[in-house]
């Protein structure tokens, strides 16, 4: 028996109001697997090349995995794909919570959406059924509030809801998909697709099951995993702490984003670190299936903030949206935490624009006549609190940051785009590369553009011990965790289990009941990779696009341990060289005939 | 025997719904599990699970109009009879410990038997919410 899946993905046509379901392809569920896999695998054959992403032609598609619903422990995750408004890249971004478990409650795997509604619409799913509902009072509304809504409308609190704010109506580039209210399918620009097809939320309710081979060997293997694998020291980081436990960590080796990437340190990190996050912590919240529970609901309980509740700030929003906008007080990051959550807007990309607008006013580029009259410095929390409004709503300056900083910078001129710091339009996240050179090759070649997600080598290179400086192995480091990640995410278990091939196998093996091998496994990682490397070598993307950016090359770091740096354009050419090579792809970075046909990609 | 509740620590993963659905069930399926997690976020930081906690006073016993909850002796807690039980709602309606819950398939009042001595919810709480205490 085949386990794991529930076999169906409900497709979705908003022009012509039409929703059918339709039986899982088996034949590519064994070649990706699920989740990044198979939702790439979905996209590549469903997207219209050069489609604008803007347009009814763009594609969304919702992929689960095996394990989503199940007892494995730290597999709450599914993910969206579609081509990014933002970078014109192909885009995954992985959601937490419960609304993938609940989806596969309901009876798919995955959601196939194409064209754009008459007028602004929700898609309604319940046990195996789809009906698409006019919005009526939602629209411009926030995401909690659309999530509140939409389960009086139901009459069922237990409803799950995926939706935009009104960043995401107003086609923001850098607009998330909030979900389970703290949760995001934060970067690229997923929510400006929906908002493009008049999308405003997806609602799940299901009372089905998820059914696996022999559900009680599955369960000991999970319970063995979890005990074993799981709850260690290498994971118990999401235990007791969460992401924030990073930011002393990047402190200490110098590559924490600080005043727009002008400098690596933060002199004072110690009000927005780990132990300032526990003070207002409250307790912790897990995804659904998670033995971590990495999320910190926290409340702020004096000043001008006090009552905004969170889950958060993760150390992504601490470093892009504070440190990176020195901003030192983190009631102030909270407020702006929940501002983006609701206004429906990515916290890295928003506080690298906010960060970037702020060095673009304090050089003259821009004034108080574009602000909306905000004395747009950096560290000067009144104004900092005003932007994701701005932005959201594309009010003054905001409607042009909500084009993300590269098209930002176009439009700016005056020599922004030399601080503007992005790869294919995507801002980079809290990892300065000038003190770990490996990040600048990850973020060049992430499928999404600068991406922390893909690979992760400042894990080796600075907070495990190895030289931040040399490019030497550095090309197999971030080769090692995209086909990894790419694995890993196409079950899909979570970023912050430290999983190996070897569970991985097990877990796929155990849901599906095909017998999977760490061979295998390795194999559709690198094939996934590839995968999403040819949708962006058909969207015409080739080695011009994979780049440094210019501050990184140019300018000197600021402060701690790689003052005085910069990662040299030999440097990081030698490292794309080596990268091209050893994955097996020609010198403009496209993958030769031969690697796609060893991979069953021709 | 009885399962007591310290729903302060609770993180809401939903895994003691998932073990509990998949003895229940043979699946994973939290609609059909005895234990079920609520929140009451954004408003309030409450997240903590429901289950029946075999309270000495079981007013559910008395609701019932077909007489389908009844003692087992041997454990010396009450349970569903799924052969009489009609879904009437009765009992749910009236625990003060929101501890019953419907079957929405079978139409049949769910209620926690303690995995007749060995809570697997107990043991795979990873906060350990959820305790055993064997005498009532």
């Amino acid at each position: 028996m085949l386990g794991g899946y529930v076999g169906k993905i409900l497709r979705v046509d908003l022009t012509s109001g039409k929703t059918s379901s339709e039986n899982l392809n088996l034949k590519w569920a064994r070649l990706f697997i699920g989740g990044k896999g198979l939702g790439a695998k979905y996209l590549y054959e469903e997207a219209k090349p050069g489609a604008d992403p803007l347009s009814p032609d763009n594609v969304l598609v919702l992929m689960t995995g095996p394990l989503t619903g199940t007892t494995a422990p730290c597999a709450p995750k599914y993910a969206i794909f579609t081509k990014s408004p933002l970078t014109g890249t192909y885009l995954d971004s992985y959601m937490g919570g419960y609304f993938g478990a609940e989806l596969k409650f309901a009876g798919f795997d995955g959601l196939i959406i194409k064209g754009k509604a008459k007028k602004p619409v929700y898609l309604w799913i319940s046990d195996g059924k789809a009906e698409i509902k006019d919005t009526k009072g939602l629209q411009g509304l926030d995401t909690h509030e659309t999530e509140k809504r939409i389960r009086e409308e139901l009459n069922d609190k237990e409803v799950k809801v995926a939706s935009i704010g009104p960043a995401g109506e107003n086609l923001v580039r850098t607009a998330c998909i909030t979900v389970d209210l703290y949760r995001q399918a934060g970067r690229g620009g997923a929510g400006a697709v929906m908002g493009s097809k008049n999308l405003k939320a997806i609602a799940i309710r299901g009372h089905g099951g998820v059914s696996v081979p022999n559900i009680e060997e599955f369960i000991e293997v999970c319970k063995e995993i979890t005990k074993n694998d799981v709850l260690t020291e290498a994971n118990l980081w999401a235990k007791t702490d969460g992401t924030p436990c990073f930011l002393p960590m990047t402190q200490e080796g110098g590559i924490l984003p600080t005043r727009n990437f002008q400098m690596g340190v933060f002199e004072h990190a110690t009000d927005i670190d780990s132990d300032a996050v526990k003070k207002i912590r409250v307790r912790r919240r897990a995804c659904y299936g998670c033995p971590l529970g990495c999320g910190n609901l926290t409340q702020v309980k004096e000043g001008p903030f006090a009552g905004t509740i969170i889950e958060g700030p993760e150390y992504e929003t601490l470093a892009l949206a504070g440190s990176n906008c020195y901003i030192n007080d983190l009631a102030a990051i909270s407020r702006f935490n929940i501002l983006c959550d609701k206004l429906g807007l990515d916290t890295i990309s928003t506080g690298d624009a906010v960060a970037f607008a702020m060095e673009c006013y304090e050089k003259g580029i821009i004034t108080k006549k574009d602000t909306n009259g905000l004395e747009l410095t950096f560290g000067n929390v009144k104004a900092y609190v005003e932007m994701p409004k701005l932005i959201a709503h594309r009010k003054a300056i905001g409607d042009v940051l909500a084009e993300g900083v590269k098209r930002a910078a176009e439009k700016i001129g005056k020599g922004a785009d030399r601080f503007a710091v992005q790869v294919k339009g995507l801002e980079y996240p809290g990892y300065e590369p000038r003190g770990s050179v490996g990040m600048a090759l990850a973020y060049a070649t992430s499928d999404r553009g600068a991406c922390h997600m893909r690979a992760w080598p400042a894990n080796v290179e600075v907070f495990g011990g190895g030289d931040p400086f040399t490019t030497e192995g550095k090309a197999q480091l971030v080769i090692n965790d995209q086909d990894l990640y790419c694995a890993k995410w196409s079950l899909v278990v979570c970023d912050f289990y430290a999983i190996k091939y070897e569970n991985i196998a097990r877990l796929a093996s155990a849901a599906t009941g095909w017998k999977l091998s760490v061979d295998d496994m390795t194999v559709i990682g690198e094939r996934v990779w590839n995968l999403t490397r040819m949708f962006n070598v058909r969207e015409g993307f080739t080695r011009k696009d994979d780049t440094l950016p210019h501050r990184i090359a140019k300018e000197p770091l600021k402060g701690g341990k790689a003052d005085g740096r910069v990662v040299k354009p030999e440097d990081f050419n030698k490292m794309l060289d080596e990268y091209y090579r050893l994955r097996g792809w020609d010198k403009e970075g496209r993958p030769t005939k031969e690697k796609l046909k060893e991979l069953n990609l021709a | 025997m009885k399962l007591e509740i310290s729903p302060e620590k609770c993180t809401g993963c939903w895994l003691c719904a998932a073990v509990c659905s998949a003895r229940l069930a043979g699946e994973f399926n939290p609609s059909k599990s005895a234990v079920h997690v609520e929140s009451l976020l954004p408003e309030k930081i409450v997240i903590r699970p429901y289950v029946c906690i075999q309270c000495d006073e079981h007013p559910c016993v008395e609701s019932c109009p077909v007489e389908a909850i009844v003692e087992d002796k041997e454990l010396g807690i009450y349970v569903v009879d799924k052969e009489l039980c009609t879904g009437c709602g009765a009992c749910i309606e009236v625990c003060p410990y929101n501890g019953l819950r419907l079957d929405p398939a079978e139409n049949t009042a769910i209620k926690c038997d303690v995995c007749r001595g060995k809570p697997r919810c107990v043991e795979i709480c990873p906060e350990n919410v959820l305790s055993m205490v064997e005498e009532r």
